[in-house]
């Protein structure tokens, strides 16, 4: 069983602290009652059921937490690869809340709600039965009310549960709407609008908490309902054991009560409700868990790898165009043989690197035809390119395992990284963090490149290998695709005149 | 700490919702403390004989039990409604005061919260901020809770009465104590390292094409994995600090009441009812363990938002009617009012920042004067009465096609958003719309596509009437034809108004609107 179920079941343990508790004091006021002092054995009743209490209080969040976390670690990373590893995932900001805030909000839930819902489900009734132990009519009061708190639970529940819902809903829609005027300040200020828009929002943050008030109004019901059975509970015991004991019942009494027996089952009356309210005390964790298990179960598993057809054979686009709500790019026209270096030429934002992205097949065309290679025929430098913490070598072999030393020296020396290296003093074990720190922008689009030269795959995607380049540091990268253009296809998105000039085909977005 | 103190309707609130916690603090330690008392005075006058149970008065005591259960409810859900109601009703007030603030600022000097992050923690420090307020009628109500519990203990005794008085005294702090110790630094890291893990990500979204290209998603999930622990350890410790006061708080309940109990004089009846006040006064100071708890998570946000609200206020409100148009100078060029420019030039050398420098929106990088001042000197307020922008991306708000037209300037009709949309070639497309200026433009995207943004965005500058058009990219996304009428309806409009343009385009047909071009490569960089 998951750890965080097992933290649910020790909440019974804080039970018996509980009922340890509730035995020394029971036992102390009829000693009291009877006229002697309390004895040793109640004071140790009551501190050691105190100990068992705090102990079950420390360790349930303690083993919840790491059970939870050997649900979210996994599930992080499985995420990762659906969302990085393929090209229809959203994009990097939502990927992000998914993988990282959505994952932590799951951790919340398992640790806090999970606990909760089954020591729930299991603790009430053993808390009767410890409770019939002392009385068997006290223990009957409580079942009896919890047919009313249940009927009340669902009359208040339902209602509530909806509006509440709808009212998270005008919530988050506020906050997008706070979170896009503040995003558009700049144009709002452009044209002087800042005082209506201020006005705007003002008015609609102030009707929805209008609103939410009224919302709230209800939904608390629910909580109400909880509150008043857990105290009804208390009284109708104390009330029931105080008349049983006078004698005063107006029905036959089926139980000869001690005041022992009787205070214990006062002093256990509050567990009986105890672990709802933990749970009631949990509710918004589990409305934030549903939603993100919601939208994570929206991501789409990682589709198998398409099977490569036999040999690379050129690329073939014709009226290709990529669409997404709101965008489109193309129809483009482009076609390479298996040698030549095409050229992508488009201002900013046109879609040249989407473009790419749909020739190695990672995001389909909403139309057109576009004959291309399986994705082990392709090679892609990119514009920033990955790094991982490692070696130097590691990056470079990512694409070819085995390429031996001579290789990857060779390629560095192709990119121009070499005099990078020699000014250091380091060799292929420079270590590089993730984010590639000591690299300039220009060293880590070599890398890049070197890394796709190693690869030796028979198509080349270059993104902008000479944006942020010296003169003579371009020219020799263009020089260098030229050369490496009579073996292979080289397909290059870029702005730079010189590369375009020196390009077979030019096609332009 | 709190740089928002709520406002005086808000106050009322609170003090209203302190009152019902309090009554429900108290009924809640009288409940159990009655009931105790009821028991053993029933359980010795139900031994002493016939007539002892006729002596006992139990009607008082069992109705009170009934009512104090029924107060208790009334007083939580009460406290409840009202605590949330003062915290709704000041947070927005809030977050009106706050956009103000932040829509008064020069945008060259704003802080930048147009990233996600940054909004995103924006929002999260409000509802911190919220939950702050929600929590804070706890506090007093849970301390009138304890004096009222020793004031209760008080009936068996002085002894008993100052043990349970110091007891209540120390816990306090000790809950201060123990979770700042606990949490104070877990918390700060687990930010650190949520912010570090978020960074990576990005930086390996970014690399995405590689990763998928060259398979390599399962060892950045690795990567990822390893940076991730960070964070599981500082939750796990932040978990462990809520066991640890949790658990405190229970144990110090029992001992109260033991100790309470040992040191209670009197009849057996007072005894027990001090025995279950004590219980109960520890578990109703609750509120501080919670307060406590989440300290080191809110003060952060507080301090964020408390630099938010001393921003001063830079701009002043737009004033109505038209200003003359002034010359603008770019590289000793004087550009008199109704000229038409194409700035021209290859990408990545800055003719973007150029026309958003004039806008008021960033500061320049080269030279450039409106009117014979420097545009870095010039108050924003200046440039903004001389310049509209349609800017390279729409920069559209969320909302209808109307609510982004009206932002140009105040009271336009309907009929002239439609004559805009007709210059910008947008008035079919609006027209065949199902509700036509009022239909909703989805925030990324949806209705319309990325030319049509672009063309509502031009239609939104000329409806502002400024004395220059400033045009990036106008035609990106078009079929030649529409962009061909586009350009006609254009030239047409500045023919008209008189309006002078400076145009930034990489396609042709725009640049004929212009009649003379400024290569930006011939400008000195600042």
């Amino acid at each position: 069983m998951a750890l965080q179920k097992q933290a649910g079941f020790a909440w019974i343990i804080d039970l018996g602290g509980a009922a340890l508790f509730a035995w020394g004091i029971a036992d102390g006021v009829a000693a009291a009652a009877a006229g002697h002092a309390a004895p040793a054995t109640a004071f140790a009743a009551m501190l050691g059921g105190g100990l068992l209490r705090a102990a079950t209080a420390w360790g349930v969040p303690v083993l919840a937490v790491r059970g939870a976390q050997a649900t979210t670690a996994p599930l992080r990373h499985s995420l990762v690869q659906r969302l990085l590893g393929s090209g229809a995932a959203p994009s990097s900001g939502q990927s992000a809340v998914l993988a990282i805030d959505h994952v932590a909000t799951i951790e919340g839930y398992e640790t806090r709600f999970v606990p909760a819902r089954v020591a729930a489900a299991a603790a009430p009734l053993v808390a009767v039965g410890i409770i019939a132990c002392a009385s068997l009519v006290a223990a009957s009061i409580l079942i009896g009310t919890l047919v009313p708190f249940v009927f009340g639970m669902i009359l208040a529940g339902t209602a509530a549960r909806r509006a509440s819902e709808r009212q998270l809903e005008a919530l988050g829609d506020l906050s997008d709407l706070f979170v896009d005027r503040v995003r558009t300040l700049p144009i709002v200020r452009h044209f002087g609008a800042e005082e209506r828009i201020a006005r705007q929002v003002g008015v609609a943050t102030r009707e929805v908490a209008r609103r939410t008030i009224a919302v709230l109004r209800v939904a608390f019901l629910s909580s109400a309902v909880l509150e008043f059975f857990s105290a009804l509970a208390v009284a109708l015991v104390a009330v029931y054991c105080g008349f049983s004991l006078l004698g005063l019942l107006p029905f036959p009494d089926p139980e000869t009560l001690t005041l022992r027996e009787a205070f214990f089952a006062l002093a256990m009356a509050p567990e009986f409700y105890l672990p709802m309210r933990r749970l009631a005390a949990a509710y918004h964790d589990k409305q934030l868990g549903e939603a993100a298990r919601a939208a994570i179960a929206a991501v789409p598993d990682l589709a198998p790898p398409a099977t490569a057809p036999a040999a690379f054979t050129g690329v073939e686009a014709r009226a290709v165009v990529i669409a997404w709500p709101g965008r489109t790019i193309g129809p483009a026209r482009l076609s390479i043989g298996t040698t030549g270096l095409v050229a992508l030429t488009g201002p900013t934002g046109s879609g040249k690197t989407s473009l790419l992205a749909a020739i190695a097949g990672q995001i389909p065309p909403s139309s057109g035809t576009l004959t291309a290679p399986g994705a082990d025929a392709i090679a892609w430098a990119a514009q920033h390119p990955l790094i991982l913490p490692g070696t130097l070598r590691d990056n470079l072999v990512l694409a070819a395992p085995h390429a031996g030393d001579a290789a990857v020296r060779a390629a560095i020396e192709q990119v121009g990284l070499a005099p990078m290296l020699a000014r250091r003093g380091a060799d292929l074990d420079l270590l590089l963090d993730h984010r590639g720190s000591g690299l300039s922008g220009g060293e880590r689009r070599r890398l890049g490149l070197a890394r796709a030269l190693l690869a030796d795959r028979p198509l080349l995607l270059a993104d902008e290998p000479t944006a942020d380049l010296d003169d003579a540091s371009a020219e020799a990268i263009t020089a260098l695709l030229r050369a490496v253009a009579t073996a292979r296809a080289v397909i290059v998105a870029t702005h730079d005149p010189r590369l375009i000039a020196a390009a077979d085909a030019e096609v332009t977005l | 700490m709190n740089p928002f103190p709520p406002a005086a309707p808000e106050r009322r609130t609170l003090r209203q919702a302190l009152a019902c916690a309090t009554i429900a603090g108290l009924a809640s330690i009288l409940l159990l403390a009655l009931s105790g008392w009821f028991l053993t005075g029933a359980a010795i006058a139900g031994a002493s004989g016939a007539a002892a149970v006729v002596a006992f008065n139990y009607l008082i005591p069992s109705a009170a039990i009934r009512g104090l259960a029924i107060l208790r409810t009334g007083g939580r859900y009460g406290e409840r409604l009202l605590s949330h109601q003062a915290a709704l009703t000041a947070m927005a007030d809030l977050r009106g005061r706050l956009f103000g603030k932040l829509a008064a600022q020069d945008s060259r000097t704003a802080p930048d919260l147009a990233s996600g992050d940054a909004s995103a923690r924006l929002i999260g420090d409000i509802e911190a901020l919220e939950d702050l307020v929600v929590r804070r009628p706890g506090r007093p109500a849970s301390l009138a809770a304890a004096c009222f519990a020793v004031a209760l203990v008080a009936l068996a005794g002085w002894k008993a009465a100052l043990a349970l008085a110091l007891l209540l005294a120390a816990l306090p702090p000790l809950l201060t104590l123990a979770a700042r110790r606990l949490t104070t630094r877990p918390a700060a890291e687990a930010a650190d390292a949520l912010g570090a893990l978020r960074t990576a990500f990005v930086d390996y979204a970014a690399a995405r094409p590689e990763i998928i290209a060259y398979g390599l998603a399962p060892r950045v999930a690795d990567s990822m994995a390893a940076l991730s622990r960070p964070l599981d350890r500082a939750r796990a410790a932040l978990a462990r600090g809520d066991g640890v006061v949790a658990g405190l708080l229970a144990g110090y309940g029992t001992l109260a009441a033991a100790l309470v109990f040992a040191l209670a004089e009197g009849a057996a009846p007072v005894r027990a009812l001090a025995l279950l006040a004590a219980a109960a006064s520890v578990e109703a100071m609750a509120a501080f363990a919670r307060t406590a708890l989440r300290q080191a998570s809110v003060e952060q946000g507080m301090a964020r938002l408390a630099t938010l609200s001393q921003l001063p206020e830079e701009l002043n409100p737009a004033p109505g009617g038209t200003a003359a148009g002034l010359p603008i100078t770019l590289g000793g060029r004087v550009l008199d009012p109704g000229a038409r420019i194409a700035i021209t030039g290859v990408s990545g050398t800055g003719k973007t920042r150029l026309i958003e420098a004039l806008a008021g929106l960033r500061a320049p990088v080269h030279p450039i004067d409106l009117g014979g001042t420097p545009v870095e000197r010039c108050p924003a307020d200046a440039l903004r009465q001389q310049c509209a922008l349609a800017p390279q991306d729409a920069m559209l708000i969320a909302g209808s096609i109307a609510d982004n037209l009206r932002i140009a300037r105040p009271g336009i009709t309907e009929a002239e958003m439609h004559a805009a949309l007709r210059t910008a070639c947008l008035d079919t497309t609006v027209a065949g719309m199902p509700a036509g200026l009022e239909t909703p433009i989805a925030e990324a995207g949806g209705t319309l596509s990325g030319g049509e943004r672009k063309r509502l965005s031009l239609a939104r500058a000329l409806l502002a009437r400024r004395p220059w058009l400033l045009l990036d990219e106008p035609s990106e996304g078009l079929d030649a034809a529409t962009e061909a009428a586009l350009v006609a309806r254009l030239r047409d409009w500045l023919d008209t108004t008189g309006t002078g343009l400076l145009l930034v385009s990489h396609r042709h047909a725009p640049l004929a609107l212009a009649t003379a071009r400024i290569d930006i490569a011939a400008l000195a960089r600042r």
